[in-house]
């Protein structure tokens, strides 16, 4: 790219690339102004331009298209859009754009895609995998058979084995030659260190093939079915049978014992006509069969109503406690007579300084009935159920929540504070407004109006606080009339984990998590969106 | 400009779209390789002494290392160890071996086995000979479908620890160890982590002491998806945990969790506790004495027994390599004493385990492990301990009635099984 | 210089003499009040970590045993000042990234107008709001992918966590950035740029600085969930020597029975500092110093 760039700003007039809308100055002044700011601009272009040009030649030599697509596309448009005196917008906004469509709404859209795939246990990678590890747990050491000094040969291109079997005899063959008596071998100690017409390979040689020589199978006797010598370290090999065989051209599993042919099936596994199916399978895609599998399970109906009741009681309600207990302390330090207060916001603060999973951790020893500090030192020793209790373990998760996150909502509002203008005050000072009302019809408007949406996004992420709650109740206590392992503080996003599996009760689906997590999304973002609307409303009444 | 950034947007939002369906679909099966993934393992294939990522725990590392380096010295492959979690491990495996990225090696547990041939992730390692060498137990907990999938290096199981001082015999019975419990006037008269969530591996000893194993079994002892535990025995144990709970004599307390017991133990307020050797260093310069566990219901208190080992990948590009590294140089005595020594278990090598016997404290988990079973490595595991779990912790607080809840237990378990 | 609501309402009041006790209880004293409760809440199960930490055998149930600094010196043996490190240059770096494109992107919201820009502010708050939980198994293949081409960008590399974390910075932030870039009055921008400033020396010179209180909000902000985030952390860094602080100390009672409280405990109360550091030398721009009076203007 670079050379798209020196063109034009040896072109175009230099000065006003930048500033789309000059109306009244003189072309000097202007060029005075700009020139050290273009200059850098320059640079900064040149360096990306040249990171840019070196990825998409990267992106060339791994074959590496898609990316290769998209990094062109992400360099053109920087190009276009710093170059151009238009986009004066684009121009602020690209460098975090990028950056959020390549790591968020990638994200977004590879778990859509995965959505509609039965990805999971069980279906795991492609089918060629699924055929690998399928051929190789088949293949079964012969019982009994003896084990066999082993030395790797080579003829040519070709490789073999040669081994020395239970009476001392010497054998060499290969993939297309079965293992055939050599008495030119040499044996020393046990092994042979030299054949006639064959390279003894040594141990570098080995591993710079071994792939192949894992992947030789040298037959034992002109009869396939009497097993073939494999060898997993290439110093002994054993006698080894199979029983299914694969069909690359029909893309079938035969096994040579039932004869039964195995068939993939639309869910990706090989079935027989008998309807059995061999184990491992791969990851197609299943439609719209995550969406509908999510809804259909009678078993989850009665408690995803107490659940969804929840979710939004325990979202709504931290963003509402978190929020009047930070911003009450807020307004408390914001009296610029009042000492020590430094050291007031930064004790203030320590709850948010430490790791979440920490602090969940932490709670959850602490409100132990029996041992918990909690119950032995502001209770008495009394056994106050705090995580056992529905109503209790209800409180508990609100409480340490109320914990987490109030030094947030201190801090944005301190924030918010500092910003409200000082003649709001000064009018309703002189109207003589008593506190509590500048408080109530002045502050709380006003501050509401700037927090609002960061309100909103609270809610949105304890919608979906899964470490909070996974930590510190697991979800309990158990649901008594449930036939699922939930729980009274069970949110939704803890119940897509049990549901697919993720928190290991069940074999793993992320194509269903994936699409429950889709619905979610739908949910949380559908009322945001509507809040938002509601939000903006409030802004223009203001 | 007006109506730049929606198309700009729409544009590389586009372009990353079709790439991220690209990679997911080059993991897809019949989709054409169009990612880099085919060239860039073939240019990371070694062509000199060869390479191998083995990954290890914490625990483990220090062992694993010393034969490594002996690897090493003698074939000039190149080994790397990434140190990863125990928890993790599983999981992060089944993702990345078919991504390619995946080691050659790693530590595991045996009762992940059945999700990691279900997800075609683990080669079978023929030990030949050597599987003589090894104690059959820990054999037997690799091997599914008659393939050993792993190299076995400890074997791990509970017992009943005793703090000598304050209880001189070991118990044979229940009534036997409660006996003696409360005569050692101590806080507590016998320790068992229960927590609310319960703790079915830890209690299992006694639930087969009613006669009441969790899955059927095969001939070869491998275990079947249909539940035992259900019936008269499993009823009888359910009543034995209500009577011995919270509601009844309250030996059995959801309040006391892993922490709370150890904790407890350590500092001499009970002289029995149920756990196995990871609690050894938290019990540092206390007289202990490692015996069987009692039995409650009358027939054998086993334990479930926990083996570890190595896996090879599935993937692996070095398979030769890995396999050399686990038969010739972790199945060896110095390295099973290596690996003995960082974490307290038994070893699984027969003649590492004749050494490690010299010491009481690991002869008395090895005798225990003896008469134990292998905890069960069918994926249908996972659909089980969180049920029993829970119905457990609610006999024994008395929150569920012990015949219904145990009853209900077994239907929803055979119904997430059957799903 | 912090003059806002309760503070001017009450100071302008006229004075009778020096404050009596009663006065000055219901105007400042009830702060303290107020103060020593709220520490001793936020704080409290912090002094438990601690006594945890202090306590020889390491346990979060039984804090009253001999003391002794047994863990912290324990700490220097383990990997625990690389991680350190790590997570301190890992936060540095997204957290000026995040203030320099969050504020830029956040300009461009508040200043100019142009078709999208509602719901391009809109869809950047409700993206963040997609459920993270799969969010592991992209970013794993997305950096597989990259790594070929990039190594910098591949699994187990700082850099691309950072590009990870980066991906985040325009949302909530911005937002954030965006209410209080609008409390900036225009004027002043129209003033400039008669005066010949052009767009880019607007922002640069005169708007970042109206706005530096909001931008050590901000980064402070984005410095505390990036130091504390270890769940994209744990599985995009995959050798212990490149890990963050949130992972190693995960790492030492991810095991229940090989938990570590002790150093656990010693670690996570070091884990404050950094955050505490940060505050205090952030302080001075989040409250006080350039408000309403420069911005009246």
């Amino acid at each position: 790219m670079p050379t798209v760039k020196s063109p034009r700003a040896a072109q175009g007039a230099p000065p006003r690339a930048t500033d789309p809308e000059p109306p009244v100055r003189s072309d000097d002044s202007h060029a005075r102004n700009v020139r050290p700011g273009f200059l850098v601009k320059l640079v900064l272009i040149g360096i990306i331009d040249a990171v840019g040009v070196y990825c998409v030649l990267a992106a060339w030599n791994a074959q590496a298209y898609w990316i290769l697509a998209a990094m062109l596309v992400l360099l053109v448009a920087a190009n276009w859009v710093y170059f151009t005196r238009r986009a004066l917008a684009l121009k602020y906004i690209l460098p975090g754009l990028a950056f959020l469509l390549v790591f968020q709404i990638f994200v977004v859209f590879y778990t859509g895609f995965v959505a509609f795939t039965n990805y999971g246990d069980g279906h795991n990678g492609t089918k060629q995998q699924a055929v690998d590890a399928l051929l190789v747990q088949d293949e079964k050491r012969v019982d009994g058979s003896p084990a066999y000094p082993l030395t790797v040969v080579e003829q040519g291109a070709t490789l073999g084995f040669a081994v020395i079997d239970p009476d001392g005899a010497a054998l060499v063959g290969s993939a297309d030659e079965p293992l055939a008596p050599d008495s030119s071998a040499t044996v020393e100690s046990n092994r042979i260190t030299a054949v006639d017409g064959w390279t003894v390979l040594s141990r570098q040689e080995i591993l710079a093939q071994q792939q192949a020589i894992t992947a030789l199978r040298v037959p034992i006797s002109d009869d396939a079915a009497d097993g073939s010598i494999r060898t997993q370290d290439a110093r002994v090999g054993y006698v080894f049978k199979s029983v299914l065989t694969y069909d690359p051209d029909a893309g079938t599993m035969t096994d040579a014992e039932t004869g039964l042919v195995y068939s993939p099936n639309s869910h990706g596994q090989f079935q027989a006509p008998d309807g059995s199916v061999l184990p491992v399978g791969w990851r197609v895609s299943v439609g719209f069969e995550n969406f509908t599998t999510a809804f259909s399970d009678a078993r989850y109906a009665k408690p995803f109503v107490q659940i969804l009741v929840w979710t939004f009681a325990f979202a709504i309600l931290s963003v509402v406690t978190t929020f009047l207990l930070g911003l009450f302390l807020a307004m408390t330090f914001n009296d610029a007579r009042m000492r020590g207060r430094k050291v007031y916001r930064m004790l203030m603060i320590l709850p948010y300084a430490i790791p979440g999973f920490v602090a969940a951790l932490l709670w959850s020893g602490m409100l132990n009935r029996r041992f918990g500090l909690i119950n032995n030192l502001f209770f008495g020793g009394a056994e106050i159920p705090w995580l056992t209790d529905p109503w209790l373990a209800k409180f508990s998760v609100l409480f340490v929540n109320l914990w987490l996150g109030f030094p947030y909502m201190f801090l944005i509002c301190t924030g918010a504070l500092q910003s409200l203008p000082g003649d709001v005050m000064e009018a309703a000072k002189i109207d003589g407004a008593g506190r509590w009302r500048t408080w109530r019809s002045v502050i709380m408007p006003l501050l509401l109006v700037s927090t609002a949406p960061l309100l909103i996004s609270s809610f949105a992420f304890n919608f979906n606080n899964f470490t909070l709650i996974y930590m510190l109740t697991g979800g309990g206590p158990q649901f008594a009339d449930a036939s699922v392992p939930l729980g009274h503080t069970d949110i939704l996003i803890s119940m897509v984990y049990s549901i697919s599996g993720i928190d290991g009760g069940a074999p793993k689906n992320y194509g269903l998590a994936s699409a429950l997590s889709i619905v979610i999304f739908v949910i949380v973002g559908g009322i945001s969106a509507i809040a938002f609307r509601q939000t903006r409303k409030l802004e223009e009444i203001n | 400009m007006r109506r730049s950034i929606p198309v700009v947007a729409a544009a590389l939002g586009l372009a990353l779209t079709m790439s991220a369906c690209s990679s997911g679909g080059s993991n897809e099966g019949a989709a054409t390789p169009t990612g880099a993934a085919p060239s860039s393992a073939a240019a990371t294939t070694p062509t000199d002494g060869g390479s191998l990522t083995i990954w290890v725990d914490e625990t483990r590392k220090t062992a694993v290392q010393d034969a490594a380096t002996a690897f090493e010295k003698e074939t000039g492959a190149k080994v790397t160890l990434v140190q990863k979690n125990f928890e993790d491990i599983k999981a992060d495996f089944i993702a990345q071996v078919p991504t390619g990225k995946g080691p050659d090696i790693t530590v595991g547990a045996h009762d992940w086995l059945g999700e990691l041939t279900q997800n075609g992730v683990v080669a079978p390692v023929e030990l030949g000979d050597k599987t003589a060498d090894f104690q059959p137990v820990s054999i037997q907990a690799f091997t599914q479908d008659g393939q050993v999938y792993g190299v076995p290096y400890a074997i791990e199981n509970i017992a009943l620890i005793r703090n000598t001082k304050l209880a001189s015999k070991a118990p044979k019975t229940w009534d036997d160890t409660i006996t003696a419990g409360k005569k050692a006037k101590t806080k507590f008269p016998f320790l068992i982590q229960t927590s609310d969530q319960g703790d079915p591996y830890t209690y299992y000893p006694f639930q087969t002491s009613f006669g009441a194993p969790v899955f059927e079994q095969n001939d070869d002892g491998s275990y079947k998806p249909e539940l035992a535990m259900g019936g008269d025995e499993g009823i009888a144990f359910a009543k034995w945990l209500a009577k011995e709970g919270e509601k009844g004599t309250k030996v059995l307390d959801t309040a006391i969790t892993y922490d709370n017991a150890t904790a407890a133990f350590a500092k001499g307020e009970s002289p029995f506790i149920v756990g196995g050797p990871w609690m050894l260093d938290t019990f540092k310069d206390m007289d202990l004495s490692i015996d069987p566990l009692p039995s409650a219901g009358g027939k054998p208190a086993q334990p479930f027994v926990g083996v570890q080992g190595f896996y090879v990948s599935a993937q692996s590009k070095n398979a030769l390599l890995a396999n050399d590294f686990l038969i010739n140089y972790m199945a060896t005595d110095d390295a099973q004493t290596a690996l003995y020594k960082a974490g307290n278990r038994p070893p699984a090598l027969i003649s590492a385990a004749e050494k490690a016997s010299s010491d009481p404290i690991t002869a008395g988990f090895a005798a225990v492990g003896k008469d134990a079973v292998p905890m069960p490595s069918i994926p249908q595991m996972g659909s089980v301990w969180q049920f029993w779990g829970v119905t457990e912790a609610g006999i024994i607080s008395g929150k569920l009635d012990p015949t219904d809840g145990w009853n209900k237990m077994i239907k929803d378990i055979t119904k997430a099984i059957g799903s | 210089m912090s003059t806002t609501a309760p503070a001017r309402a009450s100071s302008a009041r006229p004075r009778r003499g020096s404050m009596s006790f009663g006065r000055w209880f219901s105007e400042l004293g009830w702060r303290h009040v107020v103060g020593v409760l709220a520490i001793v809440f936020a704080a409290f199960p912090l002094v438990y970590l601690v006594a945890a930490s202090l306590h020889e055998k390491g346990s979060l149930t039984d804090l009253f045993g001999p003391v002794s600094t047994a863990n912290y010196s324990a700490l220097s043996s383990t990997m625990f000042w690389t991680w350190m490190g790590n997570s301190v240059v890992i936060a540095v770096a997204t957290s000026i990234g995040t203030v320099l494109m969050g504020a830029a992107a956040a300009y461009a919201f508040s200043r100019y107008r142009f078709s999208g820009r509602r719901v391009g502010l809109t869809s950047l708050l409700i993206i963040q709001m997609f459920p993270q939980m799969l969010a592991f198994v992209a970013i794993f293949l997305l950096l597989i992918s990259l790594g070929d081409v990039i190594p910098a960008l591949g699994l187990n590399s700082k850099v691309a966590l950072i590009c990870v974390y980066l991906g985040g910075a325009l949302g909530v932030n911005t937002f954030l950035m965006y209410g209080f870039f609008n409390t900036v009055p225009r004027e002043l921008d129209e003033a400039a740029k008669i005066d010949g400033a052009t767009h880019a020396q607007i922002y640069w010179t005169i708007i970042l600085r109206l706005v530096a209180p909001v931008l050590a909000v901000v980064g402070l902000l984005s410095f505390i969930s990036t130091f504390g985030e270890f769940i994209i952390a744990r599985s995009v860094l995959q050798s212990e020597d490149n890990w963050t602080l949130a992972v190693g100390l995960y790492g030492w009672v991810s095991s229940l029975l090989e938990a570590n409280w002790g150093l656990f405990a010693a670690g996570a109360v070091i884990a404050t500092l950094p955050v505490l550091a940060l505050f205090l030398y952030l302080q001075k721009y989040i409250v006080g110093g350039l408000t309403a009076g420069a911005v009246k203007g």
